[in-house]
């Protein structure tokens, strides 16, 4: 359970740093005149629309590390328990990837940011845009749904971090948790539409950058540690669910 | 939903053929090619306001969050993770799914649907027939599982497939706008609008609607877009698209400005002095177009294909399900048929020629240079013999004075007097006489009554009696006899080639003026180009043979033959035939028109005249012959990346749909592997934009334009007269 709190706030404080982009579409999403439940209602539908793509890429990463791992099927024994060789690597591959984009919101690795936003999401945002003004109760949905596709550091890292579990259902509660976390701040920004003070939002970044940090630190750990040396997988409670 | 076999796709700008598809957006109506073109054309273009573009969207969104919903239960389910005391949950789990299946297939189905049915009802059988089938199969299927409380169910298949196809066509059409954005220019020309100044008043006006004297405004970064002279401020403009070279001009006011050059730098004024739509960046623009709404003979190949494949692939799919429903439980091997249905989608082997040929014309086009067939842009990469006209080709068609024999007068008279008869000359030969004399800073010697002769020369009146420069016919009407000396020096002249004029006056003829045509710059380098890339080559010019021979060996071409008639020439090309290869002549587009249209390639070089009436395949710009060793490398680069799509895409259908049928396929991954099949052919056509660009001309850098112009003016009738002479 402490793994997925962990996602969970990284998620809340990563949002922060989303507020740059996704946040602001949900002011872009406005309100609706129909008054302050409905106004909610579109937030919450567009989150929702979000929710559900980082659900799907949680699940689909999750299953695609299961086919990677028990394809290999290198299993060996050691200290009385089975590594398996596939997993450490993915585990390892994981664990660097969150190091960087960790890295990414300190300030570091600036190109490899370049690398990862510029992937002609900026683009597909533009167009999007038509969307945002549609007065269907649809089109917050599919707003959000297209929304949680753009290249962004946060999902990347979370993505690859579910891909590590090697499993569809921790894969997908990873992400659902890491969504979950951005809920507040998205409804927040939504809702209320006034940016948050800018030190507020480096605060939040930095918090992120710590969680998705420690996160990668630990997968890499699972990879690299010898079996339960520092990192069991229990420690955190992961398959607890 | 008419047929509209001659438009172009208004997103990717490829032919549309007869699967068009008529939407409108934006309040215009809108023809094209594909669905995924439809998509991506209204993701890029359509307007917040307008409420298609973001219907569109809206349903592509809903039916995105419908299927991933499903996926992710799949994936939970096919994870184990609704095992043991979890299974229960399982029926009710199935009917959610159908619920959120049966909206999903219909809102991402219906285009798929649709396209299936219009085509039916003519009597095709397109690629979308067998997704339709193949998600109907599944989802039916699915369906019927559900409510007789079955186990397994396979509405992630039906709507993921639709998922991922919907996705590709996107991105298909996303891709392949990339490489109209080379073209757009070209096409648009017809229907762009300019600012024009009436009564100091800007004025945006259409092109069509613009006439000569007219006062258009261009700002920098701008395309001019009429033939005119500057009358207002300086700039820097560059004439690629007209000329074939791609460096800055400088321009002030007064010079002469070509369309569809690029304006720079500065704000311009300019004064038409043309219709808009009579200029030769019109032409060409209509020329482009004409040539990329005809289907090429591999492109037929790949439709026949593809017709052939469709029936083929119904077929072996009912076999597969068949074959496997012997040994398997028939959902298993009703599953092996959907993947063989999906997986067998030729859409690729359409996409395959298309694109990258109209890459190569527009990359061409942007360099001034035309092909007006697809077909020619084939025959050009598998050509192994170029045969050469010689004058206006490998020669300026600009002749100069080489030399002036004399009988007892000085040659700065007979200069002064023949220019003074000469300027009033449109030939060719004459201006070079005028040339020669202000060259030598030697005065004309005004005539009255100036008068051309016809196929003779030219008369005039001066205080010493009648004066006149032409052909020994000429001098002999008027009774101007010609020295036995000076007769020789013009045999011997005549006979190396050299065009000749006699100058007579008083009582008899004084001078003989000798003239050769010049070899074009850069042309030893061009053919050495030519030669390094495989090529044969060739002279067959009906001009004299030591003049043939004087500039054959200037620029390195042993295999010269002279003295043709066209009929000549046409049977010299088919005796250096060796083979059933391609072989193309370059010509002036004028006098050797017949053997241009025999030949499998006719290249005309600059012919500035109307294009519509060339019976070239390809045409050149002025002074582009050098441009030619790229070309070649362009129409070779445009047919291996044809043939590389097309091996690709046959043989990655070939061993998926083996696959498939085998059952080791599936169906969702199968249909990731068509979708990034269609992908990765757009992105191997995409390759050609990296192609280099035309190596500079060696020629000094021009700084005003007064050159352009004249190069652009006259470059044939001084060619003939050479000949004739």
């Amino acid at each position: 359970m402490t793994y997925y709190l962990v996602t969970f706030v990284a998620g809340f404080a990563g949002s922060f740093h989303c507020i740059g982009m996704c946040g602001g579409f949900a002011c872009g999403l406005g309100r609706d005149p129909r008054g302050y439940a409905a106004t909610m209602l579109r937030h919450l539908i567009y989150n929702s629309g979000r929710l559900t793509t980082y659900c799907f890429l949680g699940a689909l990463a999750g299953a695609f590390g299961q086919i990677v791992c028990t394809r290999q099927g290198t299993t060996f024994t050691l200290l009385g328990g089975s590594v398996d060789i596939a997993d450490r690597i993915l585990a390892i591959v994981a664990g660097v990837l969150m190091i960087m984009m960790a890295l990414q919101f300190f300030g570091l690795l600036q190109a490899f940011h370049r690398l990862t936003v510029g992937f002609g999401g900026s683009t597909l945002a533009m167009s999007l845009r038509s969307l945002m003004t549609a007065r269907s109760r649809g089109a917050p949905l599919a707003f959000g749904v297209f929304n949680g596709f753009l290249p962004c550091p946060l999902v990347y890292a979370f993505a690859a971090e579910a891909a590590s579990t090697g499993q569809a259902l921790p894969g997908f509660l990873t992400m659902a948790s890491f969504g979950l976390g951005t809920f507040p701040a998205m409804l927040m920004m939504g809702g209320v539409g006034r940016i948050l003070a800018p030190s507020w939002r480096r605060h939040g970044v930095w918090l992120a950058g710590g969680c998705i940090l420690l996160l990668g630190i630990i997968t890499l750990g699972r990879g690299i540690l010898p079996l339960g040396a520092l990192m069991p997988h229990g420690l955190l409670g992961r398959h607890a669910a | 939903m008419t047929p509209s076999g001659g438009s172009l796709c208004h997103h990717c700008l490829l032919p549309v053929g007869v699967r068009s598809l008529h939407q409108t957006v934006n309040g215009e109506s809108c023809v094209f090619c594909c669905y995924g073109c439809s998509i991506a054309f209204q993701v890029k273009n359509g307007k917040t306001e307008e409420w298609e573009a973001a219907w569109l969207l809206i349903r592509l969104g809903i039916g995105a969050f419908l299927s991933m919903n499903i996926m992710l239960f799949s994936l939970l389910i096919y994870g184990g993770v609704f095992t043991g005391a979890d299974a229960r949950m399982l029926p009710i789990i199935d009917i959610l799914l159908l619920i959120l299946a049966t909206p999903a297939v219909i809102i991402l189905g219906g285009p798929f649907l649709r396209e299936t049915l219009v085509e039916g009802t003519r009597g095709h059988l397109t690629s979308s027939a067998l997704i339709v089938l193949g998600v109907s199969a599944a989802y039916i299927y699915s369906a019927v599982a559900v409510i007789e409380s079955n186990a397994q169910v396979y509405f992630d298949t039906a709507t993921m497939v639709l998922m991922l196809f919907t996705l590709g066509r996107y991105l298909e059409a996303a891709g392949r706008a990339r490489a109209a954005r080379d073209l757009e220019p070209l096409l648009a020309a017809e229907r762009e609008n300019v600012v024009v100044l009436q009564n100091g008043i800007e004025v945006v006006r259409p092109m069509r609607e613009i006439e000569a004297g007219m006062l258009v405004r261009v700002r920098p970064g701008e395309r001019i877009a009429v033939d005119g002279v500057i009358v207002e401020g300086m700039s820097r403009v560059d004439e690629a698209v007209i000329t074939g070279e791609s460096r800055p001009i400088e321009k002030d006011i007064g010079s002469p400005v070509i369309a569809g050059s690029m304006n720079m730098e500065g704000l311009l004024l300019i004064r038409s002095n043309g219709s808009g739509t009579a200029t030769r960046w019109a032409q060409i623009c209509r020329s482009v177009r004409d040539a990329l709404i005809r289907r090429s003979p591999i492109q037929r190949l790949g439709d026949q294909a593809v017709t052939i494949a469709v029936p083929g692939v119904l077929v072996l799919s009912a076999l597969t399900v068949t074959y496997w429903a012997q040994s398997l439980p028939f959902d298993r091997a009703l599953l092996m048929g959907v993947a063989v249905l999906v997986v067998a989608c030729p859409c690729a082997v359409g996409l395959a020629a298309p694109l990258a040929t109209s890459l190569g014309i527009g990359r061409l086009a942007r360099h001034g240079c035309l092909v007006r067939d697809v077909g020619a842009l084939e025959a050009l990469a598998r050509v192994r013999l170029l045969a050469f006209d010689k004058t206006g080709t490998l020669t300026l068609g600009k002749a100069r004075v080489v030399a002036i024999d004399t009988a007892d007068v000085s040659i700065a008279e007979v200069l002064a007097l023949a220019a003074g008869l000469e300027r009033h000359s449109e030939h060719g030969l004459g201006r070079a006489v005028v040339n020669a004399a202000a060259e030598r800073g030697i005065g004309p010697i005004l005539a009255r009554n100036v008068r051309a002769v016809p196929g003779r020369g030219i008369v005039g009146h001066i205080d010493a009696g009648t004066v006149a420069a032409g052909n020994l016919a000429l001098m002999r009407d008027l009774s101007l006899p010609v020295a036995p000396g000076l007769a020789k020096c013009a045999r011997r002249a005549e006979a190396s080639g050299h065009s000749v004029i006699y100058v007579g006056w008083g009582q008899r003829t004084h001078a003989v003026i000798s003239l050769d045509d010049t070899p074009i710059p850069d042309g030893r380098a061009m053919i050495e180009a030519l030669r390094a890339r495989g090529l044969r080559l060739a002279v067959l010019t009906g001009d004299l043979a030591p003049a043939a021979h004087r500039v054959s060996a200037a620029l390195g071409i042993e295999d010269v033959c002279a003295g043709l008639t066209p009929e000549d020439k046409q049977a010299a090309l088919d005796r250096r035939r060796w083979s059933r290869e391609p072989v193309a002549m370059v010509g002036d587009g004028l006098n050797d028109g017949p053997v241009l249209v025999e030949a499998d390639v006719g290249i005309a070089v600059g012919t500035a005249t109307d294009l519509a009436r060339e019976t070239a395949s390809v045409v050149l710009p002025v002074g582009g012959l050098r441009l030619l060793p790229w070309i070649i490398d362009v129409a070779r680069a445009v047919r291996g990346t044809v043939r590389a799509n097309l091996l690709w895409a046959f043989g990655y259908n070939l061993v998926a749909l083996s696959l498939a049928a085998l059952g080791m396929l599936q169906p969702i991954i199968a249909a990731a592997v068509m979708a990034g099949s269609s992908v990765l052919v757009v992105l191997n056509s995409l390759r050609l934009e990296r192609l280099p660009e035309p190596a500079p001309s060696q020629l000094p850098e021009r700084v005003s334009s007064a050159a352009t112009a004249r190069s652009l003016g006259v470059p044939i009738a001084l060619g003939a007269a050479t000949e004739r002479g």
